[in-house]
């Protein structure tokens, strides 16, 4: 408890300390400059270009801090030994595309990134859909939304229960396999299945990922106009007809923003992989391959953040798509 | 106002840093006469350390840690220091963040000297005085492997405390007498029982390769205790520095005989496939199954920490020595391995819990409990605490051929990477030249 | 649109099936893991959650009493007792090898290898006689299979709440998450407002930095973060691994969705007020405490919820920049050290899993709302 409350305690600290600045360094402003006197007109000038640095400041400073310089420092470490000291040029790079397991990796990824985002994208839009013409799909939607909060190693365990093989002759605890064994099939060791094991871990996140498809594009589907679709219903359009050749193409941008979003946190993941099968049966990413680098065996940070730099590489069309859309925007 | 709000929030939580819990003694000193007390108040009298920290990081959890949580206490009782030991699955992982930004514990337990020597060579790592390397020499039994094992460059880097056994079968010896089965004096008897095991309509074997983060490893003892038996020991110390590659026909050969154990449906316990996915800890959990699910277990000493609570070893549960082919006349080779003490961070805190693992106590402690073994010939064999581990110790103590676990020697990336996911990859019904390959392309291309 | 769908039956009825399909899908494998942390121990390993209600049928080993207390009744060595000690349960078969655990129905007579007599009746009593007194430090195994009823309880709750050391890191889980996600809210918000609403020399450069940001994999941060902490830490005299480390990193990873989802709702605000504010001579600081913080609401509940979710559910970041000591350490590690360590206790993992998904279910629950909004107003906008 006595650690709650010096959190808390901190907390307060913190807000009165920021606020404390945001205010302070207000008023000193107002004071080096006074909108009054004589010079209020070139004083409310000066004040205004330099205030705005004092609004984002605090802000640059963190982002600078955390994640700009961490981006220099990747390239650089990127073309050194594994220690970080002796210059080797490009020959991790070179090292990179010679290894199996990378091009391994890097083909999981593309299919993470291909299956992900559209199966989550998929489920989304057909939660939204049905569920916006039910009485009960307010409650639905809450229900198919939670797995969001659930941590990715919370999940790993939920879903071990699903996966679970108990071998040959024993009772399977596992759902998928009693499923299987009900139906009349043989139980499988799901997550030793190559390829198709790469499939059961992404599940996992399509299962996380789809409330917040549905969510965004429920929300998108409403605002299509009313008269939109009545026009269409007196064409005599059936209701699939209406959906696809209507609706979908309506809110194509939202679903463009949902399926970027999901993408970018695939390229992300990797706790689920680390979880579930750290990588082993074929089922390594990009994200958990660079984590091994970095840190197990020893550790090479060159090769780490050479894998480093190709994931930020993979991200930079995204990012560029992104920038454009927020700058059409304003 | 960073910085300001930064020492605010390390002052406030400074007040609530010092609660460490003082363990009580778990036996009296003076009291049992099977511990070497004098060397307990003679490390006590020329040591005082009271208002120090030093913090252990290792890979320990569960059960282990209570054990090593109870040796520590008595340094702390000995020299009034704070210690606060770290456990975590991740350590390998953990420790080379920690070491790399130089934020590391003062002492670190590495299971793996590969790994330890990796840091070292890096500089990560305080080396040890060269009166330590004597003391080992003159202590230990077999001293100079050890000493190298220890060290890198020449230079002594890391103390072995605690080690283990590995070449060990497990069995229920009721299940055994109930069955009318021997316990196997060669490998030829032993792959005879199996057979027999399997004609009675029962399983031979458990095997589990689960691990977490480190899934794979428990194969790589199989391998490495079976091309002991298959080929002489300068083989053995040839595969481990790579002189003789990964795919050379004869490490091939060892790892098919492990195949002939592990990816024979019948013999292992939940057909091959589960091999896997079984995680070691609740692998041995067949044994005492009713009906069996197995009745063989290969694993090495520290295993009965993993028993259903109760089992006690000797009576519910007993090893015999994983036997070698009597055609082959190599006598009897002895797999081992160690976990190793390194200091990450220099602290005369470091430097004084290093010379309290040399007294005869802080061996006596553990041994007294459960799955501790150790080559330091100074102690009291009395101390173990039952007659298994005892033999186990005395195993150790009196090996002509021993050899320490291959793995944990190769460079960190093969030993405790590729080797383990290649063996996933050949249960998993890849061919075993394949795999071998690949493991000796990944040694090819470490920098 | 309930119009539509209530012209045609057959669809409403797809649409009901489809809609019930789809959350039965999604919330199974959270009641799985919520059921089972509710069982018994025994029974988790050896039946399906989904048969929770119907009992289940165990092969069990119990040991007679040891042989030293044997009683010398009409010249035979007797040893009695109850299979199920204090508790109660029903015998279905028995057997005394570990290859025929059920040979022998409840009530017969076996014979053992050393002419010993055995009988277990069907609640659990025994009796071993033996001619020749019985020697030995073990009793003889039983085995026997027995029908478990259902059996739930808050034990597993009551074992990883108090013994396993959940409880302290719950709180230290609590530490780390409120400040990382107030201190974020406010530096962003500030941020925010100036880039929605103060004009001044590159904003548009600063704006499309942060969102470039965005996607930025933060696990190539984590080692010149960390070097950079110890050479903090060194010249302040603290240690590297501290809570004010952690919730610093903490903002500075959550900075970027924080500025761009503020920003888009802030700019969404109407620029009347905004302006004749100005023009009533309110300073911006004034606009912003007053007029915009207010307006903002269910935009920074909304990244409240979201930066609470996240850094609550973190694993990586409190791996890298907290301890793993009693003091530090946070849920998802100790949930993952418990996966390592107590692999097959399963009533351990499904308890401590429940226990560390509850707040987020919770505070997920009570604040969807805005967390609905909120995302809206950060993607949705032209969409």
């Amino acid at each position: 408890m006595g650690q709650i409350l010096s959190a808390l305690g901190v907390v307060i600290l913190g807000v009165a300390a920021c606020a404390g600045y945001f205010w302070g360094s207000n008023v000193i402003l107002d004071r080096i400059y006074p909108p009054r006197g004589p010079n209020a007109g070139a004083n409310i000038m000066r004040a205004n270009t330099i205030r705005p640095w004092l609004f984002v400041g605090p802000a640059l400073f963190a982002l600078t801090i955390y994640l700009i310089y961490p981006v220099f420092a990747s390239v650089w470490l990127s073309l050194h030994d594994r220690s970080g000291e002796t210059f080797v040029g490009t020959s991790n790079y070179t090292w990179m595309l010679n290894d199996p397991e990378f091009r391994q990796s890097f083909r999981n990824n593309m299919l993470w990134l291909l299956i992900v985002p559209a199966g989550a994208t998929f489920f989304g839009l057909l939660a939204a859909a049905v569920t916006d013409r039910i009485w009960w799909g307010n409650i639905a939607k809450s229900l198919i939304f939670l797995p969001m909060a659930i941590s990715f190693i919370g999940a790993s365990v939920i879903w071990k229960f699903i996966y679970d093989y108990r071998g040959e002759g024993q009772p399977e605890i596992g759902l998928l396999n009693a499923i299987v064994v009900g139906l009349g099939g043989e139980p499988h060791a799901w997550i030793t299945m190559p390829f198709w094991n790469n499939v059961f871990l992404m599940v996992i996140l399509i299962w996380i990922q789809t409330g917040f498809a549905m969510v965004i594009l429920s929300a998108a589907l409403r605002g299509i106009p009313e008269e939109t679709i009545e026009a269409a219903v007196l064409d005599g359009a059936s209701p699939l007809q209406i959906f696809f050749k209507i609706k979908v193409p309506q809110i194509w941008g939202t679903i463009a923003v949902v399926w970027t979003t999901i993408t970018i946190l695939v390229l992300k993941v990797f706790d689920i992989v680390l979880a579930m099968t750290n990588g082993q049966w074929n089922t390594q990413v990009l994200a958990n391959l660079m984590f091994n680098w970095m840190f197990r065996g020893g550790g090479d940070f060159g090769r780490g953040a050479a894998i480093a730099v190709i994931i930020m590489v993979l991200v930079i069309p995204i990012m560029i798509w992104n920038i454009r859309n927020a700058s059409k925007e304003q | 106002m960073r910085a300001w709000y930064c020492a605010s929030a390390a002052a406030g939580l400074s007040l609530f840093a010092g609660v460490a819990g003082a363990q009580d003694l778990k036996f009296a000193p003076g009291e049992d006469a099977r511990f070497n007390w004098a060397s307990y108040d003679e490390f006590a009298a020329s040591h005082d350390l009271s208002g120090q920290t030093l913090s252990i990081f290792g890979p320990w959890l569960g059960p282990d840690k209570e054990l090593i949580e109870s040796v520590l206490a008595y340094f702390e009782a000995a020299t009034g220091a704070d210690v606060r030991y770290a456990g975590s699955d991740s350590f390998e992982q953990q420790i080379v963040i920690d070491a790399q930004a130089g934020s590391a514990s003062n002492i670190a337990v590495f299971p793996q000297p590969g790994l330890l020597k990796d840091l070292a060579a890096k500089g990560l790592v305080t080396p040890l005085d060269s009166a330590t390397a004597d003391w080992v020499r003159e202590n230990y039994a077999a001293g100079d492997s050890w000493v190298d094992l220890g060290s890198t460059n020449g230079e002594l880097y890391g103390f072995f405390y605690k080690a283990d056994l590995k070449s060990l079968v497990w069995y229920v010896p009721e299940n055994f007498e109930d069955a009318g089965y021997e316990v196997p004096e060669t490998m030829e008897d032993l792959l005879a029982l199996s057979q027999q095991i399997v004609d009675d309509g029962g399983t031979p074997w458990c095997i589990g390769l689960g691990s977490g983060d480190a899934t794979g490893w428990p194969a790589t003892d199989w391998v490495e205790d079976l091309l002991l038996r298959l080929q002489s020991p300068e083989v053995y110390d040839g595969w481990v520095t790579n002189e003789i590659p990964f795919d050379d026909p004869r490490v091939v050969e060892a790892i098919d005989a492990f195949g002939t154990f592990a990816r024979n449906d019948d013999w292992v316990a939940g057909g091959a496939a589960a091999v896997a996915t079984t995680d070691f800890r609740d692998s041995p959990q067949g044994l005492f199954q009713s009906p069996p699910a197995c009745y063989l277990h290969k694993q090495a000493s520290f295993i009965p920490s993993f028993f259903p609570a109760g089992t006690e070893v000797g009576l519910d549960a007993d090893f015999f020595y994983f036997p070698a082919w009597e055609e082959k006349d190599l006598g009897k080779p002895v797999l081992g391995a160690g976990t190793v003490f390194g200091i990450t961070n220099d602290s005369p805190a470091a430097h004084a819990f290093i010379d309290f693992l040399k007294t005869p106590i802080a061996h006596e402690v553990w041994m007294a409990q459960s799955g501790f073994l150790t080559p330091f010939k100074g102690v009291n064999l009395d101390a173990y605490a039952t007659d298994s581990q005892r033999q186990m110790g005395e195993i150790l103590l009196g090996a002509t051929t021993f050899r320490f676990d291959a793995s944990d020697l190769m460079p960190g990336r093969v030993g405790a990477g590729a080797f383990w996911t290649g063996m996933v990859d050949y249960v998993g019904g890849e061919d075993a030249e394949a795999v071998a390959k690949n493991i000796q392309g990944v040694w090819n291309a470490l920098n | 649109m309930e119009g539509i769908a209530g012209r045609n039956p057959l669809v409403t009825w797809l649409v009901h099936i489809s809609a019930a399909l789809l959350v039965i899908i999604w919330t199974v494998p959270t009641m799985g893991l919520f059921i089972s942390s509710l069982r018994d121990k025994d029974q988790i390993a050896v039946s399906g959650w989904w048969t929770a209600l119907s009992g289940s049928e165990q092969n069990l080993v119990e040991r007679t009493a040891a042989p030293d207390e044997a009683v010398e009744r009409d010249g035979t060595w007797v040893l009695e007792g109850n299979l199920f000690g204090e508790n109660e349960g029903t015998v279905s078969a028995f057997g005394w090898r570990a290859q025929e655990p059920a040979a022998f129905q409840p009530g017969e007579t076996a014979e053992l290898r050393g002419g010993e007599t055995l009988t277990v009746e069907k609640d659990g009593t025994y009796i071993l006689s033996s001619v020749e007194q019985p020697e030995g430090k073990r009793g003889q195994r039983i085995f026997f299979t027995s029908l478990q009823p259902p059996k739930f309880t808050l034990d597993n709750y009551r074992n990883v709440l108090f013994s396993q050391g959940i409880g302290r890191s719950f709180i230290n889980s609590l530490t780390v998450t409120i400040p990382s996600t107030v201190i974020p809210i406010l530096i962003a918000a500030f941020a925010a407002y100036a880039l929605a609403w103060m004009p001044f020399p590159g904003r548009a450069l600063l704006l499309a930095t942060v969102v470039g940001l965005l996607v930025v994999p933060l696990q190539m941060s984590l080692i010149p973060l960390l070097q950079m902490y110890n050479s903090v830490g060194g010249f302040l005299g603290v240690p590297a691994k501290t809570y004010a480390g952690i919730w610093l990193a903490h903002t500075g990873f959550g900075l970027p969705l924080a500025i761009y989802l503020l920003r888009n709702y802030m700019a969404g605000l109407p620029r009347e007020i905004i302006e004749s504010a100005r023009v009533d001579g309110a300073s911006d600081f004034e606009i912003f405490v007053k007029i915009i913080l207010p307006l903002s609401f269910p935009a920074l509940a909304s990244f409240a919820i979201f930066q609470f979710l996240w850094v609550w559910n973190d694993l990586l970041i409190a791996m890298v920049f907290l301890g793993n000591n009693e003091e530090q350490l946070v849920l998802t590690g100790r949930l993952r050290e418990l996966l390592g360590s107590r692999g097959g206790n399963w009533e351990i993992l499904t308890a401590s899993a429940f226990v560390t998904i509850i707040i987020p279910l919770l505070v997920f629950i009570t604040l969807q709302r805005y967390l609905v909004r909120g995302l809206l107003a950060g993607s949705v906008k032209g969409g």
